[in-house]
Formats: structure tokens, sequence, C-alpha cells
């Protein structure tokens, strides 16, 4: 009996002291992102992680002790999530005041209302926005509306481990070298008995499966789409060429370890089980193990697409909190983007450059690659990049369409020739309707 | 007597009534408006389009294709976590020795996060480094391909998802062997009944309310699967393990269209309800309350 | 969903029972040990296998994290991880935060759910189906669908009722949570399985129905209520897609959006971050090993021995 009695006055103490938490709760900071009140600090969703983040953070402070008064507030947001958010603080009218975007996310995220239009802004004395590299600004810009300044760029290159290369006899790849020759080293680095394979792919079907391939279609001459972006233009010689390639190494040499989870790749190169990975800067700090060099992309033989690569960049994107919060979001940025900063976020972290005039200091890059190996090997293929990928509300769709052809082809699924047939027709139906 | 319990049952059920209406139904039926809409989710401009959504979604070949996976997983990952948990519960529910243990190696695998889950299973299923396929080279058995294979990835899902809920199982489980009365048991064994008899003939039957609420539950997440798709497989290979969640995500988040996205929620609203409301009669034959 | 045990007018309870049980009974007389510890020892094998990985991992260094298969016997093993994780980022608040959200979200559930279930359960009351169906019908549509509307009724609460409950406080985390259909209809299915005698008993002698609900149904309840605790925090406390969407500044973070901070889109720093998912998982089995001692329930507890 006496225990139901403490048992109900418990029960009337804990909502009590529920009801009294979650009023407590609320006396704390009302920092509530996107308020539209002129003052608070500058409100930063990012996703900078490890040295990055740390090497932002300084910067940020030194920011706000060169300019007293000014408050920047960060928010850690893994960048495949921000989209997400910031779709639903949209909606909500609770933006942040800047945002980490993805660059192929910009031709959508400029149909945004509130996205502040930056054209005026880069054109000003001291910016330069023509150090920005023009794959960069060509992503920062959405029908010649500029809604972004760079915040990353890279670009897609070869990582191989020259230890695998040692024990094959290969000769290590040259700066001239040649898709044949990928697939021949490839097929001579595969070793199924040692589960060795010669190189990689990754195979989700998303836009990373895509843009892989896209750097070879343009290596071997092609284009994606036709000039005013209506037709598909990939089905040619070139889009063959480049799928015969993955097939033949997905297939038919079986030399190519298929990932479909985009996880396992990078750690089975580190644990030296793969030769040669077409994969970008971020990658190299987790390759500790492995002796390895990097390489320009090969090319195709008689093809005027050269070494070329393909870039992914992205922007920082400012929303319209007012015109007061705008000015001051735009002052950080601009500084945050400017030569100095550039130069020690790229010195303390291994990203690329996102400006030329740094790129181009020996100094630098010098420094940069003593800290993370290769990384001079791909600040110089920056210049590799000669185009971008079409800046269209539509590529998304047409992504999901060139993800499935390429991987039904990896997948031995079907055969190069119908899928580039099948997926033009698609596109096409799409471009149109 | 009879408006008393009237103002009663309203009574008490009104506070956690409040709540879920105001951030469950009201939300679910601003969606329902939205499935009515052309929304990019970008611009402020939705215009309706009455039921243009919805047409587009019939004939939306892969709409078809995630029917076809979302209801086959569910098939499958239901009885297949229900007899799991059973088994395990029965096997937990007596004293030996380390049982708090092996009840918490259960309840475990409901708290792990979902992307260890995921780490770990692509790697069990890898098919040339994974210990699944290492396992079929020992006994013979030809080696597969697994989330590389479109007819093999969604089974690699089911596994997945069935390790990570049969927890979840096995603690309603033991909890409904609480309430099977010991002397009931006794009194069976007493008349010479063997414990396989005693189980099928005495404890199924009460065990079938927990039978039907986890039924119905574990129904209604796996027609709502998204997180290993998410995580794993991206809905692939060729859009193997597209289910109907990950494919109106993608269609909100990546291809931008709101609408279509909330119209097909709504589909899967319609499919779930009338699953789980055949679920319900059926249970309704099945189960056994006894009061 | 559990029967009350009969042994309860017999003044003795399950437990005793099951003590009581002649050895041979309970061992196979072939082996030195339970044979059930056949089927449990796999099983607990398959059932822990990915904590292997996990913990392994967080005291493995980067070098040997970046292997592929995992490397589960490492050379060099590095207890700093943990140290290294709770100081990149203001973890103790995050704990402080998802405590205070969890917990709370138990016992607001514990409460509401058990008023809402009881009154499914046993009042027959006009348009009793059609709001289960209402509240079940909330159960039937994904987040990603419904996440817009919730952030915007959530400002809408926080900027004209209370503030605590608006974007970016924990208040936030908690209301929409704070009664689920899932404990509803939980606790509804296990109110039906009890007998009617005692409440109907009680009723009779002129309790009112909060006190036959208080007094007689929730202490024969424990095992569905610590259940049903245990379940709301392991969803409260791994929650992540909401916090991510209503949390606008770092103070404000639970534990999984704190361990979000290793996860970067292009690398993550896997020894930092399982050592934090360790961390994360301590609390889980804390409460888990506080109410799994009330699954088994003890009618001796009750108090029915003097009714």
């Amino acid at each position: 009996m006496t225990k139901h009695r403490l048992r109900g006055r418990l029960a009337v103490l804990v909502t009590a002291l529920a009801a009294v938490s979650v009023v407590l709760a609320g006396c704390g900071t009302d920092s509530g992102g996107g308020s539209s009140a002129s003052s608070g600090p500058i409100q930063i969703w990012e996703g900078w992680t490890g040295e990055e983040a740390t090497a932002y953070a300084h910067l940020v402070t030194e920011y706000e002790a060169e300019h007293p008064g000014v408050k920047v507030s960060s928010l850690y947001v893994n960048n495949d999530d921000t989209l997400q958010k910031v779709l639903t603080a949209v909606r909500g009218g609770s933006m942040p005041d800047i945002a980490y975007l993805y660059g192929s996310w910009a031709p959508n995220v400029a149909q945004i209302p509130q996205v502040v239009n930056l054209t005026q802004v880069v054109k000003q004395p001291g910016v330069n926005w023509d150090d920005f590299y023009a794959g960069e600004r060509d992503v920062a810009t959405v029908d010649g509306k500029v809604i972004g300044i760079p915040a990353l760029v890279d670009n897609l290159a070869v990582v191989y481990n020259k230890k695998l290369f040692a024990q094959a006899g290969l000769p290590l790849p040259g700066p001239n070298w040649t898709w044949p020759q990928f697939e021949a080293d490839a097929q001579k680095l595969t070793d199924a008995s040692i589960k060795q394979y010669g190189t990689a792919y990754v195979t989700p079907g998303t836009e990373d499966t895509v843009w892989h391939w896209e750097a070879l279609l343009w290596e071997a001459g092609g284009e994606l789409l036709s000039p005013n972006n209506k037709q598909a233009a990939f089905d040619s010689a070139a889009g063959l060429r480049s799928l015969e390639t993955l097939r033949t190494m997905a297939v038919t040499d079986k030399s190519m370890y298929l990932d479909p989870t985009d996880s396992a790749y990078a750690n089975l190169f580190n644990s030296g089980k793969i030769g040669m990975l077409v994969t970008g800067p971020w990658d190299l700090s987790g390759f500790p193990n492995v002796d390895y060099g990097v390489q320009v992309m090969p090319s195709y033989p008689g093809s005027d697409g050269g070494h070329q690569t393909i870039s992914g960049p992205d922007n920082w994107v400012i929303f319209n909190n007012g015109s007061a919060r705008v000015t001051a979001a735009e002052q950080f940025l601009l500084w945050l983007t400017a030569p100095a900063q550039v130069k020690y976020f790229s010195m303390k972290t291994g990203d690329l450059p996102t400006r030329e005039s740094v790129a181009d200091q020996p100094s630098v890059v010098k420094a940069m690659d003593a800290s993370l190996p290769g990384d001079a090997a791909f600040v110089a293929n920056l210049t590799e990049v000669k185009q971008a990928r079409p800046q269209m509300t539509m590529y998304p769709k047409i992504s999901t369409v060139l993800g499935n052809m390429i991987v039904s082809v990896l997948l031995g699924q079907s055969q190069p020739q119908a899928a580039l047939t099948a997926a033009a027709a698609q596109v096409n139906a799409d471009l149109a309707g | 007597m009879l408006s008393s319990e009237h103002f009663a049952g309203w009574a008490f059920v009104t506070p956690g009534v409040v709540i879920i209406v105001l951030f469950g139904a009201v939300p679910i039926v601003w969606s329902a408006v939205m499935s009515f809409q052309s929304d990019n989710g970008l611009s402020p401009s939705t215009p309706f389009v009455g039921t243009a959504n919805y047409r587009e979604l019939l004939h939306d070949p892969v709409v078809t294709q995630a029917i076809q996976h979302t209801l086959i997983y569910t098939a499958l990952f239901v009885p297949g976590t229900m007899l799991v948990g059973l088994v395990l519960a029965v096997a937990m529910n007596r004293k030996i020795r380390f049982i708090a243990f092996y009840r918490t190696a259960a309840y475990a695998t409901m708290a792990i996060s979902t992307i260890s889950e995921a780490i770990v299973f692509i790697w069990l299923f890898d098919p040339s480094y994974g210990i699944v396929n290492y396992f079929f080279s020992l006994i013979g058995v030809p080696q597969q391909q697994f989330l590389n294979s479109p007819s093999e990835a969604l089974y690699v899902i089911v596994a997945m998802t069935i390790w990570g809920w049969s927890g979840f199982a096995v603690v309603i489980y033991l909890a409904a062997l609480q309430g099977v009365p010991e002397t009931l048991l006794e009194a069976a064994s007493i008349d010479g009944a063997g414990p396989w008899r005693t189980f099928r003939k005495i404890t199924l039957p009460l065990l079938s309310p927990a039978s039907l609420f986890l039924a119905v539950w574990l129904t209604i997440n796996a027609l709502q699967l998204f997180d290993e798709v998410y995580l794993s497989t991206s809905g692939g290979p060729l859009n193997a393990t597209t289910v109907l969640v990950y494919y109106l995500y993608t269609e909100a988040f990546e291809q931008f269209n709101f609408g279509y996205a909330s119209a097909i929620a709504y589909f899967l609203f319609l499919v779930i309800i009338v699953i789980t409301v055949i679920q319900f009669w059926v249970g309704k034959r099945f189960t056994h309350y006894r009061s | 969903m559990t029967a009350l045990s009969a042994p309860a007018r017999s003044g003795t309870d399950g437990r005793d029972a099951l003590a009581r049980a002649p050895r041979s009974r309970r061992r196979g007389w072939w082996l030195p040990f339970s044979p059930w510890h056949l089927v449990l020892i796999p099983a607990t094998v398959i059932l822990l296998f990915p904590f292997v990985w996990l913990l392994v991992t967080s005291v493995e260094t980067p070098a040997e994290a970046l292997h592929f298969p995992p490397v589960l016997d490492p050379h060099v093993i590095r207890f700093a991880n943990y140290s290294d994780a709770l100081a990149s980022a203001p973890f103790v608040r995050f704990f402080v935060n998802s405590a205070i959200v969890s917990v709370l979200t138990v016992l607001s559930n514990l409460t509401l759910c058990a008023l809402a279930g009881y009154a499914f359960a046993r009042f027959r009351f006009l348009g009793r189906t059609a709001l289960f169906a209402v509240l079940m019908g909330t159960l039937m549509v994904p987040f990603q669908v419904t996440m817009i509307p919730q952030f915007i009724i959530t400002k809408w609460l926080g900027v004209h009722v209370l503030a605590s409950v608006g974007i970016n406080h924990l208040g936030a985390l908690i209301l929409p949570n704070a009664a689920t259909a899932f404990g509803i209809f939980f606790l509804r299915q296990f109110f039906k399985t009890l007998p009617l005698e005692y409440e109907e008993s009680a009723r009779v002698d002129g309790a009112n129905r909060l006190t036959v609900l208080v007094r007689i149904v929730l202490p024969l309840a424990t095992p569905a209520l610590a259940t049903l605790a245990a379940l709301t925090f392991i969803d409260s406390w791994n929650n992540f897609l909401w916090p991510l969407i209503v949390t606008t500044s770092t103070s404000e973070m639970t534990l999984p959006l704190g361990l979000a901070t290793f996860q970067g889109a292009h690398s993550t720093q896997w020894t930092l971050l399982m050592a934090g998912n360790v961390m994360s998982l301590v609390p889980m089995l804390v409460v888990f090993f506080v109410a799994q001692r009330y699954f088994i329930r003890s009618v001796a507890s009750t108090g029915l021995a003097g009714t």
C-alpha cells in the first residue's frame, strides 16, 4: 500500500520535474539559426572534419580577432546532409547565413529565391574572381548568375602502388601514358590467387559512378550533351571507347574490383590489394601504409582529349537574412577565400588551393607535398581541368540514367553500344519532356 | 455511467493524442496536400497539378520495381525476424548461467548504430574478401556476388536487418513469455505432454498477442525500409535494392521532385494501411487474450 | 500481452516455481551445463560480432584501421582514441543533452502512453476505433516526407507558444516524441491481456479509473513498462535525422550529431568514430541492465497478496 502511494507521488514529482526541465532547457541561449535580427553571429553550416575542422576553426578565431564585435557561429553538418537541412530551413524560414553546398547541387540551389546573387560582389576590386580556377567559377555560376564562392576544388588522377608495380616488373606510369597501357597494367597487376586487383571502380550507380566515367569520355574526345544541352552526345565513338575500357577491365580481364557501397576501395588500396586507383586528393591521407605515386589520367591514342580530368568543386552559398547579415556574410566569405587564407588552409590540410595564385607558389606546393605526398601532382593536375559537367537542373536525372548505364556494363549485363543507345534515348526523352 | 466512460476515455487519451496529432497527423495531412502540387522544394511556388503526380507514379517503372522489392523484402524480413526472436527468447527465458549476458547481447543489436552494422555486413558479404564467401568455399558452395548482384543484393539487406531487429523481437517475446503461467506448463507436463507439444498448444497461443504486435510493427517498419539501403547500396545495383522510401527520398532530395515524392509516400501509406488492416483482421481470429 | 500468472492465487510467483524445479529438469543429464548454451553461444557470437569490430576499431591506430578486410588483431592498441574523441568536440555537453532528452522522453512516454493505452484497451468511448486508426496511421508515413511540416510546426510553437520547444531547443527534440503511437499500441496490447477481475473488483470497491490504472494495473505491467522504457530510450538516444534538422547550434547537439563530426563526406575518422560509438553504447546498455530486472515480473511486488 505504501509502495503505491509512493509510486503515485513519484509520478507527480517526475511529471513536475519534466515540465520544469523543459522550461529550464529553454532558458538557455535562444541562438536559433537564421533569425532575422540584424545583429547576432554569422551562422555557417559546414562539414569540415579532422584537420580541415582545426584549420577552419583557427581561421574563424583569427577573423573574430581582427574584427572585434563580429561573431561567427559554425555548425557541423555532414556535407551529404546539408541539402536536406537547407531545404527544410528554407521552407521554414530559418536559413543559415552561409552554407557549404556541393557544386553538383548548384543549378538547383540557384532556384531558391533566398540565395544571394553575388555577381556584383565578386567583381569588386581585390576579390580577383578570375584567380579562381575556371572549373570552380563554372560551377558557382548558374545562368550567368554567381551564386556561390568556391570552397573546395579537387580533381581525379591515378594513384598507384609502387611496390605492386615493382613486383609485377612493370614500369611506373608516365605522364604520356594511355588507357590501353592502363588496361594492360591492370591486367598484369591482377592476381586472383591472392585476391589482388589491378584497379577498382565504385558502382553504387550514383554520381560517384558517373563522374569517374565522364573523365574517360572527355579523354576520348567525347561530350556528354550537345552544346545547347538539348541532346545526348555521349553515344558517340568516344562514348563507346570509354565504356569499352571499363568493360574490358571489369568483365573480360576481371582486373577491376567493383565496390557497390563506395566504402571498401580505399582501404583495399591501403592494404596493398589494388594496383591503381582513379581518385582524388581527399583519399591520399587514407593511404599511410602504401608507397604510392600519383600520375595524370591516361589519354586515348588519336583523341584530342589529352590527359584532361574532371573536377568537383563545392561552394559557399549565402542566404538572405536581411541586408546587414548578408553584408557581414559576404565580408567573412571574401576574407575566408582570400589568397592568404586559402594558402593557410591548403598548407594545413592538403586540400588543393582554390586560387591559381596560391597554386603557382612553388613553396606552397612543396610544403603541401611534404606533408601529404602526391598532393603536388594533384595541384598541377588542376590545369588539366578543361570543362565542367553541364550546369542544368536536369543533371541529376541524367546522372541516374548514366549511372545505370555504366553499372550494367560493368556487371556484364549489357554491351556498351546497346547500353549507350538506350541511355541516350532515355536522356533525350528526359530532356525533351 | 456510460457518459463517464466516454469522458474518462477522452480524458485519458487526450494528452498523448494531442501530441501525436499535432506532430504526426498534421504533417501527414500537410504532405498529402503537397502530393497534389508540383513542388521542387526550392522555390515557394507550388502550383496544384491535381492527380498528375499519382498518374505519373502509376506509369513509373521504378515505382513498380520498388513495390516488388519492398514487398519481397517485407515478406522475408517479418517472419524471419519473428522466428529468430522467438527461438532466442525461448532459449533466453531461463535461469542458466550468463543469461543476463545473452539477453544484453540481443538487446545490444538494437543499440548499435546503423552505420556500424552496415560496415560489418558489407564486409562479411564482400564477394572477394568476406567471410560468407570464404565459408562457402570451404563447404563447396560457389562464390556469390552478393551486393554486386542485382538478384542477391536484396537478400543481403534482409540478412542485415534481421540481425539488427532480432534483438527487438527477443525483448518483446521475453516480456510476453513472463506471462505464461508456470502452473499451466506444469499441469501439461503432468498430463504427459512433451515440451514441443506444450509449446505449440499452450505457449504459442498465449504468445499470440505479442506475435500480432510484432507482425504489425515489423511490417510497418519493413515497408518503410530506408537506412540500410541508404548506407550500403544506394538502391543498387541497378535498382535491385530500391525500395519505396529510398526511391521517394531520391526523388525529393536528389531529383527535387517533392510533390512526386509525397505522392509515392501516400501510395505507400495506402499499401501499409491495407496490409495492417488485414493483419489485424486475421489476428483477431488467431489471437488469444486471456481476458 | 502477458497473462497474469495463475500462481498469484496460490501465493507463489513464477521465479520460485522455476527455482523449485528439480535440477535434472534444468540441465541435460548428458552435459555438465544446460544444452541451451549450445544454441545461445553461437547465436551470441553472431549477435555480438559487429561489436567486436566496433571495439577493436576503437582501440586501433588509424594506420591499422584503414585496412580491408578489417584488422581484428591489431599490433598496436591505442586507448588514447577515447580521450581524443572526447577532446575534439564538446562531448560532455552532447552527452548531457542526449541524457536530458532521452530521460524526459521515456518518462513522458510511460505516463502518456499508459494513460492512452489503458483507455484504448478498457474504455468504450465514442470515436475510439477511429482515433486508434488515426494514431496507427501516423506510423505509416516516412519521416522524410513529414519532416518539413513538422519543422514548420515546431518553429511556430517556439515563436507563439513556448520558446523552449522551438527550433534549436532540447524541448523540440522531446515534445514531438513525448508520446508515440508505438507506445500506445504496445501498452494497449499488453493491457488487453490482463484479466479483468482485478480491475473490476477495484472499481466495485469504489476506486476511480485513474486509481485502478495506477494502483492495480501499472504494477502488473512492470515488464511491459520496462520494455517500453528500454525501447523508447534507444530510439531517443540514437535519433539522428530530426535533431539534425532542428538543431542549429553546436551547444544543442545530441550525441549522434556529435559523433557525426567524425564522419566527413569524403573521409571518416573511424577510430575516433568507433570510440565515440562505444561510449555512446554504454548508457543504453546500463538502461537495459536496469530494465532487464523488471522483465521478470515478480507478483510478490504487486501488493495483491494483501487485497
